[in-house]
């Protein structure tokens, strides 16, 4: 595939890269980016596909009606057992607190 | 033939008659992972040795301990003359993709390698409650993100126990290679793409996916929530059908777990096949691949799948089966497609969560704000496939790519979804019980081959996906082996909760071709010893 | 100079007051609760839980809607919202997007003369955009350089309702929030309360001339928590656009965050740089399915509206209009006004009065549930049938008012015991009289010598003497005629 025929630019990629919170060496950048030009090669076979506007998205494969559908939950209350094992799994945890590193606010001149 | 290499079904019924306590088939099982399945998965660095190279691999974690405990448990009830369980004292492996409380659930990823679950999936809680022993977490493609049990952040991978310079399959590559290799009876797997029928098929073995929703994903480590289920991999058809017995039903936790009742499995197994009409499609003895250039190709599969399906289908025939000819599917080609988009876009809203703050890993480097944190910590755990697969969701989600791409895609999901409904609609044309087809386009590829080519990888899937996007059940069945020495693979697909028909057949496959040659094969890593 | 005017529009963000969570069966309140104490797997997003929907909160939310003259869609369904903050365990919100739970409606909003720049009063009508339900995230605060995570309030159950751009002073909006926060408890889906972030708005301000009809560029302040906040940030906000605009400068699409204890807005982050939300349809949950019947059986017991009880009393009752409003601010209230009434069955005026006056201030002071009261409307009734018979007088019966809570006993047997009531025998006032006039020469010689004032002092002695129980009219009569 050519360059130019790359959809995902590096400018597109980086943008992305920063929207899904990664951190990436120049290795894997070069790999994913190549990886993800060669997938929408692939996606793109999508394209030429005749569609009736009419034809429905389909969120799941199977239908789910009446007969199926599980009922909503009732408003019951159980505790949970035991929510120290939830809390023992974070990396950081002091005084009853998840910790994380501050998030920067731009005051208003 | 040890114990160990029997079936679930006959374990069960030797333990009832007493002729075997539930801490000796234990133990049988212990022993031939010590033999065979080698060092476990690890996050260390550091090269296979050549020892490594004739191993399984199959496993990330054991638990003896919980395993033993519950089988002396199960040893008590036999003896005391109580209900043990469907299940009682046959040990069992679990994906690590199942969360199950207070072991590491890792999902083969760096991120979550230190995750110890507080709760226990519902698929796992149940055979533990059917008496079945959990012998540990065995390997998988990192978050399932592969064909091939290659892309797991745990090292050494799975390997193939008929070669072990083959890759099991994948994701669910652990499970299959423990059922091919003996250490288990039965594994529990989940199914996107394939990932139960084809390392399935690569290994030997049986592998149901059940129709989406027939089992809960409670506590399935999600990849795409529309696609996933999980489900069994075993011997044979009527361990398969005494797994899912235990497993399937609705469960208050998954608001997409099916509410219909779960028939009686394994009595439909004996049930004469007379009448069933079996569908071959010419769609699925050709696959469809994008090449270098952007054309696309398309090929017939290898002539001895072809062949492994007519003869299957001549079985049938003569089993009273109707076959019928020619079925159209012909929007099976765009499975692949129709996934790329789909699976990645609830892959990346599903990978959102890891992320440093709550649990698993979080960088060691020194950062100054949150967004560092992030970026390092998503950026050090997760390998490479998560990766591509958060940018892939993110890119065709995103606001001005959502109808040109995902939302398409949705839309062809639901031209996927007809064809199956064509084939298999009582009043219509083709009226079809199953269709057959061959569950992969080759058999096991060599270690290494197809590793890192992503594209090449996902259309290892071809065959099998359309039946994720449908929701539809399918199961794959071993049916003799290639020219290469390794296990072939038989699919069929079935109606929205035809489980027990699916299962039916297979069982009377297994029935007529119980005294064929190929049956007495037994995978290599068993023969070397 | 050109003239501007302000357009709001009002997001508020109602936290339902269902028992458990949206999503999994921790409860809702954890207001008295250690932080991290109130969670499960579930509303802290580990890996591999599902969401599984509280029938409740849906009833809730088509309440609202009908309050809200709102149409509830039969489908409609859930989206994620994906992006990163400490606060959304999951990375991304379970919210609604396309097709939310009620689209359209509005709420009738009188706005007072004090709120009028004219002095007169008016009504105006703010239109409903769209309500849909969704979770509610965690909570955040700073502590030096890092930043403390509560999960607690993940999962909460909400409804966001979003109004069109119809506000045109911060004067209205606070009446927008006063009204809203009256119908909500009236019709008992949220405990409502700013202060505890039960009732949460994010206020989207603009300005153009007079006269445009164009929107231009607006900014959104978030983080006001209560009604005063509302009206100050606005007021901040729109004289911060009339300075930026009269200095040539363009307003930007910030969003802004109020700062309560500063009183001033900062800014928080740019809307240019703003995450694609990546909205898409939730995979682990079905299509929301409200049926007519269901709906039918939601609202089988649905309430008055407060506007439309207001109307009903000023026209059946014939009282005025600052009595009505009062009387409807809250349900339990009108409600036990109107059964006083019906029960009574006099002058609706009277109870109006007793109400206002009295009643209410006990229930104030003692932060007494009108529902729930001791005194309740079939006593209030009683009480006011025993003044107008003459059984006693007023001064009792207002008295009677606190010892009828207090004991739970009926006005009439409390009168019994005590003696209360009021004593009209002719011949038992005139031997009082008598003994007063008796006892009194220096104020009779007075009286007869001209002092009519006096007469007041000589009933005072006589209902001193029977405790209160005299019937004064009676009782100046017999005074009169025996001082001639």
């Amino acid at each position: 595939m050519s360059e130019k025929e790359q959809v995902i630019t590096p400018e597109v990629f980086d943008h992305l890269v920063q929207l899904a919170a990664l951190e990436l060496d120049e290795e894997q950048a070069d790999y994913l980016r190549r990886e993800l030009n060669s997938q929408l090669s692939a996606i793109r076979e999508l394209e030429a596909i005749q569609l009736d506007p009419e034809t429905p998205l389909a969120s799941h494969g199977v239908p789910y009606d009446g007969n199926n559908s599980p009922a909503l939950r009732e408003d019951v209350w159980q505790a949970c057992e035991d929510v120290e094992a939830i809390t023992r799994q974070a990396p950081q945890f002091e005084d009853g607190y998840l910790i994380v590193p501050d998030i920067p606010h731009t005051p208003l001149e | 033939m040890e114990l160990c290499d029997l079936s679930a079904v006959e374990v069960r019924d030797l333990l009832l008659e007493k002729k075997v306590s539930a801490v000796e088939v234990l133990d049988a099982c212990q022993a031939r992972i010590d033999a065979v399945d080698g060092r476990p998965g690890t996050l260390e660095p550091g090269g296979e040795t050549k020892e490594d190279a004739q191993r399984v691999h199959a496993f990330i974690t054991r638990t003896p301990e919980l395993a033993r405990a519950q089988a002396e448990a199960v040893d008590k009830q036999i003896a005391a003359g109580e209900d043990s369980g469907p299940l009682a004292g046959i040990p069992f492996t679990v994906k690590d993709i199942f969360c199950v409380k207070d072991t590491p659930s890792t999902a083969a990823s760096r991120i979550l390698a230190n995750f110890n679950a507080p709760y226990t999936a519902t698929a796992v809680e149940r055979l533990q409650a059917a008496g079945a022993l959990m012998l540990g977490k065995v390997n998988l493609d990192e978050f399932t993100y592969g064909s091939s049990s290659e892309s797991s952040a745990f090292q050494p991978s799975p390997r193939n126990p008929w070669d072990t310079t083959r890759v099991p399959g994948g994701s669910s590559g652990g499970s299959a290679a423990s059922v091919a290799a003996g250490e288990a009876f039965l594994s529990l797997g989940t199914d996107t793409a394939g990932s139960i029928r084809q390392p399935a098929a690569f290994c030997g073995v049986v592998g149901l996916k059940p129709t989406y929703g027939r089992v809960s994903r409670y506590g399935l480590i999600a990849f795409g929530s529309s696609l996933d289920c999980p489900g069994p991999l075993a011997r044979n058809a009527k361990d398969a059908a005494l797994m899912l017995q235990a497993m399937a039903g609705p469960d208050p936790r998954d608001a997409t777990a099916a509410t219909l009742d779960v028939p009686d499995y394994l009595a439909a197994l004996e049930k004469d096949i007379k009448g069933k009409r079996i569908g071959l499609s010419p769609d699925y003895f050709q696959i469809t691949f994008p090449q270098a250039d952007g054309a696309y190709s398309q090929q017939p599969v290898p002539e001895e799948m072809r062949a492994a399906v007519l003869h299957a289908a001549d079985i049938y025939r003569a089993l009273g089966a109707e076959i019928v000819e020619d079925v159209p599917m012909p929007n099976t080609r765009y499975g692949i497609p129709v996934y790329f988009v789909i699976s990645r876009v609830e892959a990346a809203s599903n990978l959102h969560r890891y992320d440093g703050v709550k649990y698993g890993y979080r960088t060691q480097q020194a950062v100054g704000e949150l967004k560092d944190l992030y970026r390092k910590s998503r950026g050090e755990g997760f390998g490479l496939q998560p990766k591509l697969r958060i940018l892939m969701g993110m890119y065709v989600s995103a606001a001005q790519y959502s109808e040109q791409y995902y939302r398409r895609a949705l839309r062809v999901r639901t031209l996927i979804r007809r064809d199956f409904e064509e084939a298999f609609d009582p009043q219509g044309k083709y009226r079809l019980d199953a269709l057959l087809t061959s569950t992969t386009p080759t058999s096991a590829f060599p270690i290494q081959d197809v590793y890192g080519d992503s594209v090449l990888m996902q259309y290892a899937d071809q065959l099998t996906v359309p039946a994720n996007h449908a929701g539809v059940p399918g199961i794959s069945f071993p049916a003799g082996f290639g020219a290469d020495g390794l296990p072939i693979g038989l699919q069929l697909l079935g109606p929205d909760y035809s489980e027990a028909t699916l299962l039916q057949l297979t069982h009377a496959y297994e029935q007529a071709s119980a005294g064929a040659e190929w049956r007495k094969k037994r995978p290599a890593v068993l023969e070397v010893r | 100079m050109t003239a501007y005017e302000t357009v709001i529009g009002l997001e508020t963000h109602i936290q339902l007051n269902t028992l458990t969570k949206i999503f999994c069966a921790c409860k809702a309140d954890s207001w008295e609760d250690a932080p991290n104490s109130n969670i499960c797997p579930v509303c802290t997003g580990l890996p591999g839980v599902l969401p599984v929907l509280n029938e409740r909160v849906v009833e809730k939310a088509v309440l609202l809607a009908e309050a809200m003259h709102a149409e509830v869609q039969p489908i409609s369904y859930f989206d994620r919202k994906n992006y990163f903050y400490p606060d959304l365990p999951k990375g991304f919100q379970i919210s609604q997007f396309d097709v939310p739970v009620a689209l359209g409606g509005y709420l009738e909003l009188p706005i007072p003369a004090a709120a009028d720049p004219e002095g007169k009063g008016y009504v105006t009508r703010v239109r409903i955009h769209k309500l849909h339900i969704e979770e509610d995230a965690g909570k955040t605060k700073n502590d030096g350089n890092e930043r403390q995570v509560d999960f607690n309030r993940c999962g909460v159950p909400l409804v966001e309702m979003v109004t069109e751009p119809d506000l045109r002073t911060a004067d209205e909006a606070a009446q927008y929030l006063i009204r809203l926060r009256q119908l909500l408890r009236w019709i008992g889906i949220s405990e409502a309360d700013m202060e505890k972030g039960n009732l949460r708005c994010d206020a989207n301000v603009s300005i153009r001339p007079v006269g445009a009809t164009h929107l231009n560029e607006k900014t959104e302040i978030k983080n006001v928590n209560s009604i005063d906040s509302v009206r100050e940030a606005i007021r901040k906000e729109v004289e911060r656009q009339t300075r930026e605009v009269e200095e040539g400068n363009s307003i930007k699409a910030w969003t802004l965050e109020w700062d309560q204890d500063a009183g001033v807005l900062r800014k928080m982050r740019s809307k240019e740089t703003e995450a694609d939300y990546r909205y898409f349809r939730e995979p682990d949950l079905l299509p929301l399915h409200i049926s007519e019947e269901w709906k039918t059986a939601i609202l089988a017991d649905f309430p008055e509206r407060p506007l439309e009880r207001k109307a009903r009393f000023m026209q059946d009752y014939n009282l005025p209009e600052y009595d009505a409003d009062i009387l409807t601010l809250e349900r339990a209230l009108s409600d036990y006004f109107e059964a006083t009434v019906k029960t009574y069955g006099g002058d609706s005026k009277k109870v109006s009065n007793w109400l206002m006056n009295d009643v209410l201030r006990m229930i104030n002071e003692d932060h007494l549930d009108p529902a729930a009261m001791r005194l309740t409307p079939q006593y209030l009734a009683e009480l006011l049938k025993l003044v107008d018979a003459g059984t006693i007088n007023i001064t009792t019966g207002k008295a009677l008012l606190q010892q009828v809570q207090e004991s739970g006993k009926a006005p009439m047997q409390l009168v019994e015991e005590q003696g209360l009531a009021q004593v009209s025998d002719d011949a038992a006032i005139r031997a009082v009289c008598e003994q007063i006039i008796a006892a009194s020469p220096d104020e009779v010689a007075a009286y007869r010598g001209g002092k009519d004032s006096l007469m007041g002092w000589f009933v005072g002695q006589v209902m001193r003497e029977m405790r209160g129980k005299a019937d004064a009219k009676l009782a100046k009569e017999v005074l009169v005629e025996l001082l001639k």
